[in-house]
């Protein structure tokens, strides 16, 4: 891969931000088919920045660590879309295709400084809304189907630009900041490989926290078990133990409920 | 609809279904799906009301306050389709229409948010992440698959089911038992979460513990991670929080080279 100018960079960023700007309409606006969480989303722009797996390493993480965040009532969530788009893009373009893992961790690190705009974001434009339901209700002559038609499908645009921008205001700095990192001393790279790995546990504990009152909970401990069995004693293949995993807590549930 | 010919065909319920995708496009904090709702409805609504005053009255009765849950906002949309048809037909009030959505948004909002929400997304994103550590490209593919394949079903069940039933809660509490499968759900995500903390020894090289432990102590010392996090976050320890603390301590760790 040749050196990349200021114009690839600038032409790279831009289209990032637009496939960003569309995915993250699957996460309210349109559908909801899911293609926005990160562990769709991460490996997606890794497959169009060209690193697959370096998309798909950062999108588990944080798909483990937001998943239970739900959009419940007037709660707005942190954006993991934009966390997973962003991240990804950033330590792929950043690093030149194929990051470390400490660079994948670095940058999702830095999400944590995103999450807070991307709220913000979401709470103002979630505010101005209102207006569309005002536009639409109004009486202008024009026809109230007419007027309704162009004031709701206008927010699918408000929710593009609102995800749009974000990218382009931070996402050159994320590679400013991914490319000074790879850089740094050796032991700051040891500390975010690090980071990414206990980042794991930490989204692992992040998702069972909400899906069970007891830490020690029966689930956990079959399905820790059964794995660690499968996995190291009979060197069982993934989906093996995942149809094991599946068909445990079944039992489990009808145990319970007789 | 005894007596009464239906004016409403399955194109039509297909229509509203596709307009329901886009339920919150709009999404405001004051309206919420109202917007959305309206915009679902207004293919059949121009259908069944040809006259522009009586359409335009209807759609504005549909931009009143509405939230539910997405997926099962299909239901009070085929409820209300059924509703307007016989409302056309001089069988039905408007109470009964408006009243139909405001008993049923707020029930269907919290199942269809244990369901979807807390039950079939941690599901599949736990079974996607623990085929990916266990060395699978193809877990967002999986994910994919087996969300939308589930949710699909149900949404455009629900919608055919909330026209024939003409909104019966009873009948779809009956029909779909929500509260079992979510609990199921439930269950086998948080299996899913000990699967992955006991395959922790076989997990893709950029996650692995590289510490010279044995497979079995990797795997334990994870869960003692994972228990301790959780206890963290029980006494209120939000997970971005726990980012930057982790951050900081790897960081100190690595400048006093214990890693």
């Amino acid at each position: 891969m040749g050196v990349m100018t200021g114009q690839d960079y600038l032409f790279q960023v831009l289209f990032i931000a637009a496939v960003g700007g569309l995915i993250g309409l699957d996460r309210t606006a349109f559908g909801q088919f899911m293609i926005s969480q990160p562990i769709v989303s991460g490996p997606l722009i890794g497959w169009l920045c060209g690193n697959v797996e370096a998309g798909l390493a950062i999108g588990a993480v944080l798909e483990l660590l937001w998943v239970m965040d739900m959009p419940i009532g007037t709660f707005v969530p942190a954006d993991s879309t934009i966390a997973a788009v962003w991240a990804a893009a950033a330590s792929i373009i950043g690093a030149g295709v194929d990051p470390s893992a400490s660079v994948m961790g670095f940058s999702i690190l830095l999400t944590a400084g995103l999450a807070p705009v991307t709220m913000k974001a979401d709470a103002v434009l979630r505010k101005r809304n209102a207006r569309l339901a005002k536009y639409a209700a109004m009486d202008d002559g024009g026809g109230i189907a007419r007027r309704l038609s162009n004031a709701h499908l206008s927010g699918l645009l408000f929710f593009f630009l609102r995800s749009f921008i974000i990218y382009i205001v931070f996402l050159p700095l994320g590679i400013l900041a991914v490319s000074w990192f790879v850089g740094v001393p050796k032991a700051l790279h040891s500390a975010m490989e690090w980071f990414l790995r206990l980042m794991l546990l930490v989204g692992l504990a992040s998702a069972a926290r909400r899906l069970t009152v007891s830490p020690l909970d029966p689930l956990i401990l079959t399905g820790f078990v059964l794995s660690a069995v499968l996995s190291h004693v009979f060197g069982a293949h993934g989906l093996v133990i995942a149809s094991i995993v599946i068909a445990a807590g079944w039992v489990e549930v009808r145990r319970r409920v007789r | 609809m005894s007596g009464k010919k239906r004016t409403i065909g399955r194109a039509d319920l297909l229509r509203v279904f596709l307009r329901s995708l886009l339920i919150q496009a709009s999404w405001s904090f004051e309206m919420m799906q109202s917007l959305g709702f309206a915009y679902a409805m207004l293919p059949v609504l121009a259908k069944l009301y040809p006259d522009r005053e009586e359409l335009e009255r209807r759609l504005k009765a549909h931009q009143a306050y509405f939230n539910t849950q997405p997926y099962l906002s299909a239901f009070i949309l085929g409820a209300a389709v059924r509703l307007e048809e016989e409302r056309a037909q001089g069988m039905r009030s408007d109470d009964d229409v408006a009243g139909m959505k405001e008993s049923l948004m707020a029930p269907l909002g919290a199942l269809g948010d244990s369901l979807f929400w807390a039950g079939l997304k941690p599901l599949a994103a736990s079974l996607a992440v623990f085929l990916f550590l266990t060395g699978s490209v193809w877990a967002p593919l999986v994910y994919l698959v087996l969300y939308n394949v589930f949710h699909l079903f149900i949404r455009v069940g629900v919608l055919f089911f909330g026209y024939d039933s003409a909104g019966d809660a009873v009948l779809f509490v009956a029909k779909y038992n929500f509260t079992s499968v979510a609990r199921l759900f439930k269950a086998i995500a948080l299996c899913f979460v000990g699967a992955i903390i006991g395959a922790a020894a076989v997990w893709r090289p950029e996650f692995r513990m590289g510490i010279g432990l044995s497979g079995a102590a990797t795997a334990m010392g994870s869960l003692v991670i994972v228990l301790a996090t959780i206890a963290l976050m029980r006494r209120g320890a939000s997970p971005l929080a726990l980012m930057l603390a982790l951050s900081a301590l790897c960081i100190a760790a690595a400048t006093i080279g214990v890693i």
